[in-house]
C-alpha cells in the first residue's frame, strides 16, 4: 500500500513523515524517529513494556495503529526529565530501588506519570490497579510501588512550595 | 516493509458497510483494535484489510441524557469515568473497570469488546443486566435488537457481512434500581473471567422486588441469563432464603466447560458464592438508600 504523508508531535516536536498505513506506532517511534527508549517486547499488548502516554494516556504502542495516532501529543520516555535534570519520578525510583535491570521502567514511569496527573495523592491500591498494565520481571513491584507514593508526595510539596 | 494489510477510514457509515461487504472475509473491523492487532501480531488472523471507524461521525460519542447511548467507538476509560457517580451503572462501571489494564482501558471499546462476544466477556453481562440494545447498520438499514439475541455462539454475533453495530442503548434505569458486578479470576487485572456475574434489581416501595436481571459470564457458550433465579426474586423481599434459592436456580441455569482457568464443578460452585455475595450487596445497598 502507498504510503501516507502524517505529522506526529512527540514530545512537543513536530515529524513529518509518510508511513505504510499498516505499521505500528512502537515500530514508527522505534524505526523511523529513532527514539528506542520505547521498548519492544510481548508485541501483543499484554506486558505493557511498550507504554507511551497519547494525549495523556498511557496506551501499548505494539497494538497502536500508526494513523491513529496522528494530531495527538505523544510522551515517550525521551520526554519525561527536562534537559539533564531527572523528573522527580525518575530521581524517586533511583532512591528507592526500583529499577534492576530496567527493562520495565520506562513505560513503568509513563504510566506512573499518566497516573499522577490524573490522581496526585493516589493510594497503594490505586498505584498497583494503574500499574497492573507493566509486567516486571526483576523487583516483585513493592520499591516501584514506594518510588511512585514518595514521588507523588515530592511532587505535592513542590507544588505547595511553589 | 511489505504491507500487512490495506486500511481503510470510511467517513460514512454507508461506506464502511459496503467495504464489509466487498470484502467479506478478507476484511476485519477495526475499533479500539486491541483484539484485532494482538490476534494479527500471533498470527492468529490475517485480514487482508482493516475498516477502521474512527473516520464515522459520532463514532465515540457517549450520550448519557435519556438512558445511556453508546457509539462505536467509546472506550472502557470513557464508560468508566461516565457511569462513576450513577448507582444504577454500578454493574457496568465495575466491570468498566476491571477488563485488562489502564493501557487496554483508553484504547478497548465497549462495542468493539462485545462484537469479539466472548463468553467470558467482563462488559457483556452488566449489559445484558441493564437490558442493553444493539443498533445494527447494514446496507439494507439498521435494526434494533436486544442484547441477547445479538450473541448467538462463542465469539459468533448475528452481524451478518456487510454489517456493523453503530451504537449500545441501555434505557434509563427505573428509580430505586441498584446494580452490581463480580468477577473472579486468577489475577486481578489482565485476566480473563474464571466467571462473571452482573445483577441489577429494581425495587418497589415496599422493598420487594419489582424485576430482577442476573447475567452469567464464562458458565455457557455466551453470556446467558438466570431467568429462574430472576423469577424466583421477583416480588420478594430479598431475604436471605430467597437469596439462598435464586442462587441455587443460577447454578441450575449453567452449562460450564473445563477449561485452563477452571473445572467446571468449580464454576458451578463459583456461580452459587457470587450469586449469594452479589444479591446480599444489592440487599445492603438498597437499605442504605
Amino acid at each position: 500500500m502507498t504510503k501516507v504523508p502524517i505529522t506526529l508531535t512527540v514530545n512537543q516536536h513536530d515529524y513529518h513523515l509518510e508511513v505504510e498505513p499498516s505499521r505500528t506506532l512502537l515500530e514508527v517511534l522505534r524505526l523511523d524517529l529513532g527514539l528506542t527508549g520505547t521498548k519492544s517486547n510481548c508485541l501483543q499488548g499484554t506486558c505493557g513494556i511498550c507504554t507511551v502516554l497519547v494525549d495523556g494516556m498511557a496506551v501499548n504502542t505494539c497494538i497502536y495503529p500508526i494513523l491513529r495516532a496522528a494530531d495527538k501529543n505523544i510522551t515517550t520516555i525521551e520526554g519525561v526529565a527536562a534537559g539533564n535534570n531527572l523528573h522527580i519520578l525518575q530521581r524517586a525510583f533511583l532512591e528507592h530501588q526500583a529499577v534492576q535491570c530496567g527493562y520495565c521502567i520506562p513505560g513503568m514511569l509513563l504510566s506512573a506519570l499518566a497516573l499522577l496527573q490524573e490522581n496526585p495523592a493516589p493510594s497503594p491500591s490505586e498505584i498497583q490497579t494503574a500499574l497492573a498494565g507493566n509486567l516486571c520481571r526483576c523487583t516483585g513491584y513493592a520499591k516501584i510501588i514506594e518510588a511512585v507514593q514518595a514521588a507523588a508526595v515530592t511532587m505535592q510539596q513542590e507544588r505547595e512550595g511553589a | 516493509m511489505s504491507t500487512r494489510y490495506e486500511y481503510h477510514r470510511p467517513a460514512t457509515w454507508i461506506e464502511a458497510a459496503q467495504l464489509l461487504r466487498h470484502y467479506a472475509d478478507e476484511a476485519k473491523i477495526l475499533a479500539g483494535g486491541t483484539v484485532i492487532l494482538n490476534q494479527i501480531a500471533r498470527g492468529v488472523i490475517t485480514p487482508k484489510h482493516l475498516v477502521s471507524l474512527d473516520h464515522l461521525p459520532d463514532w465515540n460519542r457517549l450520550d448519557l441524557n435519556d438512558g445511556l447511548r453508546c457509539g462505536a467507538g467509546v472506550t472502557y476509560r470513557q464508560i468508566e469515568r461516565a457511569t462513576a457517580d450513577f448507582p444504577p451503572y454500578s454493574t457496568l462501571h465495575e466491570a468498566a473497570q476491571k477488563v485488562g489494564s489502564t493501557q487496554i482501558r483508553n484504547v478497548a471499546t465497549l462495542v468493539g469488546n462485545l462484537c469479539h462476544a466472548s463468553p467470558a466477556g467482563d462488559a457483556i453481562t452488566p449489559l445484558m443486566a441493564l437490558g442493553a440494545q444493539v443498533v445494527i447498520f447494514g446496507l439494507g438499514g439498521t435494526r434494533t435488537l436486544p442484547i441477547e439475541s445479538f450473541l448467538v455462539g462463542p465469539k459468533t454475533t448475528i452481524l451478518q457481512p456487510g454489517e456493523l453495530v453503530q451504537q449500545l442503548i441501555i434505557p434509563k434505569p427505573p428509580s430505586r434500581t441498584i446494580s452490581t458486578f463480580i468477577k473472579t479470576g486468577r489475577r486481578h487485572a489482565m485476566e480473563i473471567s474464571t466467571v462473571n456475574i452482573a445483577v441489577c434489581l429494581t425495587f418497589a416501595p415496599d422493598e420487594t422486588c419489582l424485576e430482577a436481571r442476573l447475567a452469567l459470564g464464562a458458565v455457557a457458550p455466551t453470556p446467558i441469563r438466570a431467568h429462574e433465579a430472576e423469577k424466583r426474586l421477583v416480588g420478594q423481599p430479598l431475604t436471605s432464603e430467597i437469596i439462598r434459592a435464586a442462587a441455587e436456580l443460577a447454578v441450575q441455569a449453567t452449562d460450564p466447560i473445563s477449561d485452563l482457568r477452571a473445572s467446571a464443578d468449580f464454576r458451578r460452585h463459583l456461580v452459587g458464592v457470587m450469586t449469594r455475595r452479589a444479591l446480599e450487596s444489592c440487599r445492603l445497598m438498597g437499605s442504605a438508600s
